[in-house]
Order: structure tokens, then C-alpha cells, then sequence
């Protein structure tokens, strides 16, 4: 007989750990909605295989990575960098945001810093916090020559206003060298995202819809504007209704993808074709998503995009296959029947069956990318 | 028994918080000189809707400036909820919009929390707008920055970059008096709770100030209530333990239980009003350390339609 003692001793036992795992059960049933996002590196692609042409550079938390042949690669330390564009040599021009203020840089394709470009921390103390820059999108011109970026060169005395606006300067050249295309608006969040392109600039403009719509709220928008000269007003390609920003150019030049928001906390990924001067009918292509920061592959193949990959988690990489946005080709007129000349209507072709529609594919699922940052993407 | 001992000290955090923060006492006491406050226009008198009721949503900068208690509200608003018809309203009060306060005279609405508490911006609000406010739920920036950060971020689309030369670097800078330089970039995006901090409280770089602010709150307020409706119970412990001291309400634990389900249920963000109080509701230049004007003959029927 077990002495009553131990028994007790033992029930206790048993009771502290049924406690004690009740309390871990219920640690365990959280909704995980707080679960810190993983880099990229930590998964890999979806197991569907997915392997998209080129290598894609994309920055979270401060640090570049690369996506090629399936795999992500860590390219730089998480050391404030963002905003990845191509160099005509395959470097990588990047944002570096430091507390006050951010520079542009150049990294190695494989995120070696290689030159700093701007220099926009105020040299002589922190007693004015204004007196510092911010650089943010920079993209370098066809030819390698030029930079350009949004800066908020223009500082008005005595006001709160900051002004970006879209500027350019030769690259490796000083700030002082650099020339004002746009005036930035005045208390809107200014000129961003600058895309340069044969005979001008594109760029998202933040204003008030009021200023170009009587009919419009007074409320900030963005509009995809173009201009064509440094100074020179510009115009509008799109409308405040329609409320864009972060434009891409098609490889070939001919089509612009955008995200449009309407104004609301919605995000529609939407393409146009671009003729150098105008842009065409809007195609809203995802319209189900919070979709940001489209991005054209390389070759053609599709648009990738980022997007949280469950309702108001962080942001994931999407692919969109061209199939999705491209009316597939007309089915072949029907051929006479063989064996001589046929009197009277012919039959009706049977229609072929209508091909599934082509969806987003996510192609992370645990990541969490900055989707202020445009992708940049080499062939 | 054991199991649910296990199961009680799990939820402790969320009781504590339950007990302090809520069924908070809410003394309403009325102007000692109210002849300046407008009157409501005769014709907004209108049936009451069963179930219906009115929240006051109170904000404050509750770091080192401040005594602790006398804080003022930098965000105020409205809501009223129907959940007959799963209606919900937000109206922004201008935080610089000059009244005659309960706590006798005239200054910001603002200053109202910091002269009397919770009871006097109650009793602040419903005097000049001729509302009922039936609770009031008060929570300080720290708490906002720590709930955002708890339930995993929120996504939203800022509609502009928030730029701001002079943000006030009181909540992680070595002086409450300091200043910071801020971006929060333009478009879709997932905001920690500092970005979202940066992008509600920023009002230097719009024009707007103040009213462009109060738009930004109620998307925010949004994006974290589509978010909450992801949380299970087990998520509250967690949560009570970010928000410690920073929460205060005068609703009651049961009528939190109550409201809850109610919450989850609003599905459809084009039935929720979001009303600021722009031109021609109010004029004044709204620049920071200014104050603005309400034009009552208008703010009074527009708050009767919607708060009748």
C-alpha cells in the first residue's frame, strides 16, 4: 500500500504539471498574427518550383536580397537599405535611410558598397533637424550618365513644408550640379518615384484632388504625371479620381503597370500601354489584393508585385504570368470539310472550352518585405 | 481543477488589464458658463435607435511633458455605432478647435482631458456638439505603438508621404522638447506601431494639419479593427500585457463582453461614415499652436444627422 504521504506528494506532482501545460496549450492557440516575418532566405520559394527568369533584387528590413533560379540570397546587411534600381552594368543603385536623412549608394551586384553618391547629413551639428536631405528612388538614365531621384533640395525659411521633388545630376557629379525638374507641390508629400524615359520623366505628384477637380474632395492623391523638361509645368496621365503612384515601364517600353488606390484603402494593380507621350485605356489586372511596387520581368514573361499573403499581413512576392493579362489569341477560322463544294451554311464551329483564368501566384508566404521599395529586375 | 488554474494564470494579464482599465467612473459635469455653446437645430430631433450608442475615442502624448493625468488629447473622436444596422460613424474633432470648456472658459477642445480628466473632455464634447456620449475610451501613444506592435502590424494605404522635419521626439529621444525628422513613404504598406505612430501624429508637412491628421487616425483606427478581428482570447493576455497603464475606459467588462461579438460583425468598410471637420466647418489656419473656429450652423446638423 502506498503510503498517503507520497500519494499526496505525487497528485501534487501531477497537478502543477496539468497547470502548467494547460498554460503552454493555451500560449500555443494565439492566432500567430503576431509572429514576427522571416527573411527570405529562412523559406524558399513555394514548393510549386516556381522559378521566374533573371534575378530580382528586393529590400526587407534595411537589408537587399536577391531571388534567382528559386533561391533568395542575402546581397547587404540590414544596414537601412531600400529603393533597388539596375545600373546599365548590372550594380545595384540603392536608398540608405540613416535617421535624419538617406543617401543614394552604389552596391555591387552582390551588395558590396562601392560609392556613396550624395552626401545629405548636414555637416556642421545636429541643431536644425531640417537641415538635413532626404534622397529616395534614384534611377540612373539609359546611358548611365545621369541620376536621378527624388530630393528635397528646395528648403522654404521659416514654414514646415517639405518639398521632394524630382531632380537629376550626373552621376558621380555633385549635388550642387543637380537641376530642379519639378517644383515638388507644397505641403502634399511632393514629386516621387521618378522614371526616366525617352523625351522626359515620369513621376507619381501628390497634390490635393481639389486643385485639378472642383468636383474632387479636398484630399491628397497621387497622379502619374510626364514632363519633358527640367522647369517645365508637366501634366497629368492619370487622374486624381483614380489616385496612382509607383509607375513601371514595360521592357519595351510601351506599357506602364501602376497601382491605382481610388482613394481608398485599396490597391489595384493596373496597366496601360504608353506611347512615348500618353498613356492609353487603364486594364486593372488584380483587383482583389493590396497589390504594390509592380515590376515588369525582364523578359516580358509577366509583372511581379508585392501583396500581403493573408488579409493585413505583411507584405509577400506575387507573381502575375502574362497569360493574365493578355487576351489569348484567336481560335483559328474553321477549315472546309474535305471532298468537294459544300452547298449551304457551313456548321458552327464548337467553341473551345474557355481557358481557366490565369491567377497570382504567391511566391512567399512567410516574408515580410518593404512595399514602400520598388523590386529592381535583371535579365 | 488544476487544468483550470493553468488556464487562470494564463489569463491574469487580461484581467488585470479588465479590472484597471475598464468601468473607469466618468463624472460628466456640466459648463459653469455655457452661453456661448451653440444650440442644435430644432429640426435634427429624431427617434432613438435601439441598441445604438456613442463612444468618445480620446489619444493623448502621455510621455515625460506631461504630468501624468493631465494630458491633452490629441485625438478626438466620435463613434457611433448601430449595430442593428451595422452602421458605423467616426467624426474627427479638430484637437485646436476653440470651445467654451466644462471646466469653465474657452480654449482648445484638447486642453478639456488636461484640466478635468476624461469627465470634463465628456462633458466638453457633448455640451458643445449637443451629443450623448455614452463612454469614452482613452489611450496614450505609447499604448498605440505597443497594441500595433501586439497584433502583428496593420496594413494601410497612406495616401501621401508624411514628411515632417519637426516630429516631436518625445516617446524614444533623450528630451521630450526635441525634434525628429520622419518619413512614412506614400502608397500600400504594412506599418509597425512606430510608422503608424509617425503617420497619425505627424502634422507639420500638411496643409491640412490637423484635419489631414484626423483623416489619417480614422484610417488607422480602420486598419486595427480589421486587423482585432483575426485575435482569439488567447491573444488578450499578450496584449493586456502591451498595453499596461496606457488604456482607460468607462465602458464596463461586461459591456466589453457585449460589444465584442458586435465588433467582429461589421464586415463592409463603405458602411462606416468618416466625417472630418474641414472648410466650411471650421476656418482658422490650423497651423500647430493656433487654434480654429467651428462655423456651429453647420457642424450642429451634420453631427444631429449622424449622432441624433
Amino acid at each position: 500500500m502506498i503510503p498517503r504521504f507520497i500519494l499526496a506528494v505525487l497528485l501534487a506532482v501531477v497537478m502543477v504539471v496539468v497547470g502548467i501545460t494547460s498554460f503552454i496549450y493555451l500560449g500555443t492557440r494565439t492566432s500567430k498574427v503576431a509572429v514576427p516575418a522571416q527573411k527570405p532566405t529562412v523559406v524558399a520559394p513555394r514548393a510549386q518550383a516556381l522559378v521566374l527568369p533573371g534575378t530580382l533584387y528586393i529590400a526587407q528590413s534595411g537589408a537587399i536580397y536577391s531571388l534567382s533560379a528559386g533561391r533568395f540570397h542575402q546581397r547587404s546587411a540590414e544596414a537601412g537599405y531600400s529603393q533597388p534600381s539596375l545600373m546599365p552594368d548590372g550594380s545595384l543603385l540603392v536608398v540608405k535611410m540613416s535617421g535624419y536623412f538617406s543617401d543614394v549608394y552604389v552596391l555591387s551586384r552582390f551588395g558590396t558598397p562601392l560609392r556613396q553618391l550624395t552626401n545629405n547629413k548636414y555637416r556642421f551639428g545636429m541643431a536644425d533637424p531640417s537641415l538635413n536631405h532626404w534622397s529616395f528612388y534614384p534611377r540612373v538614365s539609359p546611358d548611365g550618365g545621369t541620376l536621378w531621384m527624388t530630393y528635397d533640395g528646395l528648403k522654404c525659411d521659416g514654414c514646415y513644408d517639405v518639398s521632394p521633388a524630382i531632380y537629376s545630376m550626373p552621376l558621380g557629379g555633385n549635388i550642387r550640379q543637380a537641376r530642379a525638374w519639378t517644383n515638388g507641390g507644397y505641403y502634399s508629400g511632393g514629386d516621387q518615384q521618378p522614371i526616366p524615359v525617352a523625351g522626359g520623366v515620369i513621376y507619381t505628384k501628390y497634390d490635393y484632388a481639389s486643385s485639378y477637380d472642383a468636383n474632387q474632395p479636398n484630399k491628397l492623391v497621387g497622379m502619374l504625371w510626364f514632363t519633358n523638361r527640367a522647369g517645365a509645368y508637366g501634366r497629368e496621365l492619370t487622374s486624381p479620381g483614380e489616385d496612382c503612384r509607383s509607375p513601371a515601364l514595360s521592357p519595351a517600353g510601351n506599357m506602364i503597370a501602376m497601382v491605382c488606390t481610388y482613394q481608398k484603402q485599396e490597391s489595384f494593380l493596373t496597366i496601360a500601354s504608353w506611347n512615348g507621350s500618353s498613356m492609353g485605356p487603364r486594364q486593372n489586372i488584380v483587383t482583389d489584393q493590396l497589390a504594390a511596387q509592380p515590376t515588369w520581368a525582364p523578359d516580358g514573361s509577366g509583372i511581379a508585385f508585392l501583396a500581403p499573403g493573408v488579409a493585413d499581413g505583411p507584405f509577400q512576392l506575387w507573381w502575375l504570368p502574362k497569360e493574365a493579362y493578355t487576351p489569348a489569341p484567336a481560335p483559328p477560322p474553321p477549315t472546309p470539310t474535305p471532298g468537294g463544294p459544300h452547298n449551304g451554311p457551313l456548321p458552327s464551329p464548337k467553341p473551345p472550352p474557355p481557358a481557366p483564368p490565369v491567377k497570382p501566384i504567391e511566391v512567399t508566404t512567410n516574408s515580410g518585405f518593404d512595399a514602400t521599395s520598388p523590386m529592381a529586375w535583371l535579365g | 481543477m488544476s487544468a483550470m488554474a493553468g488556464g487562470i494564470a494564463y489569463f491574469v494579464p487580461a484581467a488585470q488589464l479588465a479590472i484597471e482599465s475598464t468601468g473607469q467612473v466618468l463624472r460628466v459635469t456640466p459648463s459653469p458658463s455655457d452661453t456661448s455653446a451653440p444650440t442644435a437645430s430644432p429640426s435634427a430631433a429624431a427617434a432613438p435607435t435601439p441598441g445604438a450608442f456613442t463612444v468618445l475615442l480620446l489619444g493623448s502624448d502621455d510621455d515625460s511633458k506631461f504630468s501624468s493625468d493631465h494630458v491633452l488629447t490629441q485625438s478626438m473622436i466620435l463613434v457611433r455605432i448601430v449595430p442593428s444596422t451595422k452602421q458605423v460613424t467616426m467624426l474627427s474633432i479638430p484637437r485646436d478647435l476653440w470651445v467654451p470648456l466644462s471646466t469653465g472658459g474657452s480654449g482648445k477642445v484638447d486642453g478639456a482631458y488636461s484640466y478635468g480628466g476624461a469627465g470634463a473632455a465628456v462633458a466638453t464634447v457633448e455640451q458643445n456638439f449637443r451629443v450623448h456620449v455614452d463612454d469614452y475610451i482613452w489611450i496614450g501613444l505609447l499604448g498605440l505603438v505597443k497594441l500595433i506592435d501586439a497584433i502583428g502590424g496593420i496594413d494601410v494605404v497612406t495616401s501621401n508621404p508624411v514628411l515632417d522635419d519637426y516630429y516631436p521626439a518625445d516617446i524614444y529621444g533623450n528630451s521630450p522638447y526635441g525634434y525628429e525628422r520622419v518619413a512614412v513613404l506614400g502608397g500600400p504598406q504594412h506599418l509597425d506601431g512606430l510608422h503608424a505612430m509617425q503617420y497619425v501624429r505627424s502634422r507639420h508637412g500638411d496643409l491640412q494639419s490637423d484635419l489631414g491628421r484626423s483623416q489619417r487616425q480614422q484610417q488607422v483606427l480602420i486598419a486595427i479593427r480589421q486587423k482585432a478581428k483575426q485575435l482569439s482570447a488567447e491573444d488578450l493576455p499578450g496584449i493586456a500585457q502591451a498595453l499596461g497603464g496606457e488604456l482607460k475606459t468607462s465602458m464596463s467588462l461586461t459591456k466589453v463582453a457585449q460589444l465584442l461579438p458586435v465588433a467582429s460583425s461589421f464586415d463592409n468598410l463603405d458602411a462606416i461614415n468618416q466625417i472630418i471637420l474641414a472648410t466650411p466647418y471650421t476656418h482658422g489656419c490650423g497651423c500647430p499652436e493656433t487654434y480654429i473656429n467651428g462655423n456651429w450652423g453647420l457642424i450642429l446638423p451634420l453631427v444631429h444627422q449622424y449622432f441624433p
